[in-house]
């Protein structure tokens, strides 16, 4: 599958350059080229006027270019100081590596970039989120970089945290260095950059120094906004509540109590890190539930592992975090794929029954538009990126999961498949099922959802209903500093 | 009738097969190509390599390590590996003889107590595994030296009285006669290897199994009870381990010291050599089996050559890397 | 200047909390070996009435030199998240090696030691490339070559036999003096100083996660090789003293050797998921399982279970260092 078609662009030095687009479009692919660390098949790469090659990321950081990676890239054995300085350390007699001079040094790094609260000797899982991402900048700022490439480096960080680097970003800009940056929030895009460049289904679109954001759409989906998105079902009055939960506590959740009425899209937003993910997990089962209560049609139920709430008619759809694998075997076949969570009901004592098992994958990939050649010998690897989420979301149609809790399914996934999966969920609320959705494009969680919570460090900070809950109000609530 | 009209070509069937079949049905097939080749090269080398007589009794030989090879099979299938193996296998010898000592009438308990050993050893590895996180390199190695101490000082070093027994003649029989002109042996590992495929290809525990091997997250999040099934998996490598140990003392006679050490290295060499891949979730015990076979007329081919025994050491382990570098690469991680 | 602040609280913890947290299974591997000091001091003296002295200590280092040696190498590739089974092949050959050409005499044995520890620095080459370049998984590339370099022992030494000139066993294997330490001390420098290089660095970040490290400008294939080449060359060095200590040669006598590395990496406490630990753990593992072996002999329990002591003190000791991990909050 090709992520970039035909992808040019070109940035200017002293200049700060918005790469927009939607999951899938290809920014990431590009990013990872010019840091060198995929080589394109075919293409020209000029770095002031001569052509270069970025044979690998080494190559590319000696010519001058830093990165900040959207999947973060600590390590988790090495304290924050020796990843700091990771590749990049102070050295002394014989190029041996200072190490006691590590920590001392990152905290003057940390103070010279205005970051506190930080403990060089600290590990990276012990850290926040929003930590993890303010050490990767500023790993890649000590290298002094001449081209900075920020992929989604705000998913994460609060709006202090983003007036921090967005300064940063500026300085650099006046020192005359090149940064390029994505980003979902049109409102950071509109204030920081000086150029924006629209890519879609891995092309370039568009390049251009102003844009409404009703124009970028446009331009990103190549659709207008409201033909994007289709129409909600509306929410009937007398609903009835099929999930309840009081008081969750988790790993990451500190007390989470909401309400999912059937034929609800209930949208979870917030900051990236704020425990959404702990969240799903936990409610499928895969994670200990450390307190609290859940109601499924109204009675209390424990869910101690997935074969649980499945059996409660749960189905889950999301990407595990090794961000190699998706939630799908990608070696084996479509139908294995798809009848992974119902086998029981395609064999007889064990056996599996080839006819009944062909029928309800014809069904699947019938109902979901599924282009697969011959689903018992297609292996998953080689469907597109689209196709194999509606493989994910098959999986649980058959299982005849009532409610569903889609965690961002749309990651990596085309327009026009983006587009057929919005139309999947609507039918399936029109039917009567209820979902839980979670995606790091604001703008979906604001567009699809009849509800959202936006969750703060593990509780709900704020729900939002009505006409004006858009993706600016979502974000404005992920970001507020003051107490919820 | 379409006389005077174009007729296309057909691409060869042979083709058109070839071309729809998964890579890993592919890996069977070249493994089997693997193994004809051997005999072939054998026959040239040694006429009479090839004969009849011959092969069979390199397949009786292979399919000592076939059996081996199923349970661990079965456990790299999920991405694991089972290094108790050698001493699984001599611990359970020694158990049927020293528990039947050479008597028929006890010959079916004998057997019975001895599969029991293999699953157990294997209850004791799976639960280390699965169930307490011990990586499978470490918990199958000490396993082996658990196993190890406990046959050498239970049975004294092999000195002990009943030592010396002979496996029960029932059993004996079971692996060195003849039925229509083929030994019963390999009868029995048709049904091992029958047994195997449609467990793995026809059965939802097949299904499991290869969904774990893939992905066990995602196979945890579809509700397949990833532990559970590794325990059981280790349990039948056990009893596997204790199966070739049964078949190996009936076939010589008596029990040794250091017999089941040779059937570690074959038994995941035949496996991957049958593109069984050893991170998990790829392949079939046909190709294991395909592997075996290979494996084992590779080396009647080197001692028929009157290579001494380092020479075969050296080849094995090269011939081994040769085979691995032409398709058991794994494939560039994206 | 707007500034990043703490927006959550957290525990904040001093230094020396953090290394101790952080070395957490080093110092259960030092508090295990003094705990088996305890135990054999105490045995022994129940069975002779006496403290073992200078020549038990003599014994017991020269008896560990070779598994610390055989160890620290394969602990380096352990970090890098592989394993390396060859390491008892290439003991055999270098035993075999050094008690065939060994002659009395400075020069070859000089001469001798470096080819060895070349042959070594060569088998680990051959690894470390098929590992990298050919990309094959390195239980299979090790294992493949353990046949090899065990075949081309035998080649080399057919029948235990062959011989090492006494200076040689002075110097390395002395009889009389623990001076055996003094290698020892020269690992843990030699240890310290790879933690602050290039290589040292780029090991730890492969083990810890590939995929960032060759993000990040790490070479991660010519790193795989170095710690291969790096493994061999101590399992050389393991073979030369394994040669020293016995005064002869054995083609078969290092195949003991692949349990015991990886049970002293394990002791050690080093994950075997990579990029953690220390090879000074690795060190005491050592020890500790060669004061294992006499703690059964004092407590006067036969020989022949001997394996399994061993097997069984190596899971109960990574179900330790897992349980230990689990409570200072890092990760399995």
């Amino acid at each position: 599958m090709r992520a970039l078609l035909d992808a040019s662009f070109s940035a200017d030095f002293g200049e700060v350059h918005a790469l927009v687009g939607e999951n899938g479009a290809g920014k990431s692919t590009m990013i990872k080229i010019l840091s060198g660390l995929l080589r394109p098949d075919a293409g020209t790469l000029r770095v002031r006027g001569s052509q270069v090659d970025f044979r690998s990321p080494h190559v590319a950081r000696a010519l001058g270019v830093g990165t900040v990676f959207q999947e973060l890239t600590l390590m988790p054995s090495l304290t924050v100081a020796e990843n700091l300085f990771l590749r990049n350390e102070p050295q002394g007699r014989a190029r041996l590596i200072r190490r006691r001079e590590l920590a001392p040094r990152a905290r003057e790094v940390f103070a010279r970039l205005g970051i506190n609260g930080i403990d060089p000797d600290e590990l990276p899982p012990a850290l926040s989120l929003a930590h993890r991402q303010v050490i990767e900048i500023a790993r890649a700022l000590l290298r002094d970089p001449e081209i900075l490439f920020l992929d989604e480096p705000t998913s994460a960080l609060a709006e202090q945290e983003v007036e921090w680097l967005f300064r940063l970003v500026r300085d650099l800009r006046e020192q005359g260095k090149c940064v390029i940056f994505t980003s979902h929030r049109w409102g950071e895009v509109a204030d920081l950059a000086d150029r924006i460049t629209i890519f879609r289904n891995g092309e370039h679109v568009a390049t251009r120094r102003q844009l409404t954001e009703g124009e970028a759409v446009t331009l990103m989906t190549g659709r207008t906004i409201d033909r994007m998105y289709p129409e909600r079902p509306p929410l009937a009055h007398d609903a009835p509540v099929v999930l309840e939960v009081r008081d969750l506590r988790g790993e990451q959740m500190k007390g989470i109590s909401f309400a999912l009425r059937r034929g609800e899209i209930l949208g979870v937003g917030g900051l990236a890190g704020q425990g959404q993910r702990d969240l799903f997990m936990t409610l499928f089962g895969a994670r200990k539930l450390a307190g609290g209560e859940l109601r499924i049609n109204g009675q209390a139920q424990r869910i101690r592992k997935p074969s649980d709430a499945i059996r409660l008619r749960m189905g889950i759809a999301l990407v595990p975090e090794d961000r190699k694998t998706e939630g799908l075997m990608l070696p084996m076949s479509v139908r294995d794929n798809l009848t992974l969570a119902v086998l029981g009901r395609v064999a007889f004592g064990g056996v599996l029954k080839r006819s009944t098992e062909q029928a309800y994958v014809r069904r699947a990939i019938q109902r979901l538009h599924i282009r697969t050649t011959r689903p018992s010998v297609q292996e998953m690897a080689t469907l597109s990126g689209g196709n194999q989420q509606k493989v994910l979301i098959g999986r649980w149609l058959l299982a005849e999961s009532d409610i569903l809790l889609f965690y961002d399914i749309t990651r990596g996934v085309d327009v026009g498949t983006k587009h057929d999966i919005y139309e999947l969920m609507m039918e399936l609320v029109a039917e009567g099922k209820s979902l839980l959705f979670y995606s790091s494009e604001t703008e979906e969680v604001a567009r699809l959802c009849h509800r959202v919570l936006v969750m703060r460090e593990g509780r709900v900070a704020a729900e939002l209903t009505g006409p004006s809950t858009d993706a600016e109000a979502i974000v404005a609530a992920s970001v507020r500093e003051d107490a919820a | 009738m379409t006389a005077g009209a174009e007729t296309i070509t057909p691409e060869p069937r042979w083709r058109k097969l070839l071309a729809s079949l998964t890579p890993d049905r592919r890996r069977v097939l070249y493994a089997f190509g693997a193994a004809a080749l051997v005999f072939a090269v054998g026959e040239l080398l040694h006429p009479g390599f090839g004969s009849t007589a011959s092969i069979k009794a390199i397949l009786v030989i292979a399919s000592f390590v076939g059996f081996v090879a199923a349970g661990q099979t079965l456990v790299i299938l999920v991405g694991g590996i089972d290094l108790s193996v050698p001493w699984v296998l001599n611990g359970a010898a020694i158990l049927l003889v020293t528990s039947s000592l050479g008597r028929d009438g006890r010959a079916a308990q004998a057997v019975l107590l001895t599969l029991a050993l293999g699953l157990l050893t294997g209850l004791v590895n799976g639960l280390g595994i699965a169930y307490l996180a011990v990586p499978a390199v470490v918990m199958t190695l000490g396993m082996n030296g658990i196993m190890e101490g406990l046959t050498l000082g239970v049975s004294k070093g092999l000195t002990c009285g009943s030592c010396a027994s002979y496996a029960p003649k029932a059993v004996q029989d079971v692996v060195r006669s003849n039925v229509l002109g083929v030994p019963a042996d390999l009868f029995l590992w048709l049904a091992v290897a029958a047994a195997m495929t449609f467990l793995l290809s026809a059965t939802t525990f097949g299904r499991r199994i290869y969904a774990i091997g893939n992905n066990n997250t995602a196979a945890f999040l579809a509700g397949i009870n990833v532990r559970l099934m590794t325990v059981v998996l280790y349990m039948l490598s056990g009893l596997f381990a204790a199966l070739g140990g049964i078949v190996l003392v009936a076939y010589g006679g008596q029990a040794t010291l250091g017999m089941g050490d040779p059937y570690l290295f074959q038994s995941i060499a035949a496996a991957v050599i049958g593109g069984v891949s050893i991170l998990g979730g790829r392949g079939h015990y046909l190709g294991t089996l395909a592997g075996s076979i290979t494996l084992v007329a590779l080396v009647s081919v080197l001692l028929a050559e009157n290579m001494p025994d380092w020479g075969r050491s050296v080849v094995y382990g090269g011939a081994i890397l040769v085979i691995l570098l032409a398709y058991g690469r794994e494939r560039q991680q994206l | 200047m707007t500034s990043v602040t703490q927006v959550t609280p957290y525990r904040s913890r001093t230094r020396f909390q953090h290394f101790t947290i952080q070395s957490a299974p080093l110092l259960l591997a030092l508090i295990i070996l003094a705990g088996m000091t305890g135990l054999y001091v105490g045995l022994f003296y129940r069975q002779l009435s006496r403290f073992p002295g200078n020549f038990e200590l003599t014994s017991v280092v020269n008896t560990s030199m070779p598994l610390v040696f055989a160890a620290v190498g394969q602990s380096i590739v352990v970090l890098t998240r592989g394993l390396d089974l060859s390491v008892g092949g290439m003991i055999d050959l270098t035993n075999s090696l050094a008690a065939t050409h060994m002659h009395a005499g400075a020069g070859s044995m000089l001469v001798w030691s470096l080819l060895v520890l070349l042959v070594g620095a060569a088998g680990g080459a051959i690894n470390g490339v098929l590992v990298a370049y050919g990309r094959l998984q390195p239980i299979l590339v090790t294992l493949a070559t353990l046949s090899i370099y065990q075949g081309l022992a035998i080649k080399t030494l057919p029948a235990p036999g062959g011989s090492v000139p006494l200076e040689y066993t002075k110097i390395l294997a002395n009889p009389n003096d623990p001076t055996g330490l003094g290698f020892v001390a020269l690992i843990v420098v030699i240890w310290l100083v790879f933690r602050r290089t290039r290589l040292g660095v780029d090991i730890f970040a492969i083990g810890n996660d590939e995929e960032a490290a060759r993000a990040h400008g790490v070479r991660v294939r010519a790193t795989k090789i170095g710690a291969y080449v790096l493994s061999g060359t101590f399992a050389a060095a393991g073979g030369l003293f394994l040669a020293a200590t016995t005064t002869s040669g054995d083609a078969t006598s290092g195949d003991v050797f692949v349990l015991t590395s990886i049970a002293a990496v394990v002791l050690g406490g080093i994950s075997f998921f990579g990029g953690r630990g220390s090879a000074i753990g690795t060190v005491a593992g050592a020890f500790i399982l060669t004061l294992l072996i006499n703690v059964l002999f004092f407590a006067s329990i036969d020989p022949l279970y001997q394996s399994f002591f061993q097997g069984l003190f190596l899971v109960v000791a990574i179900l330790l260092g897992t349980l230990i991990r689990r409570l200072v909050g890092m990760r399995g």
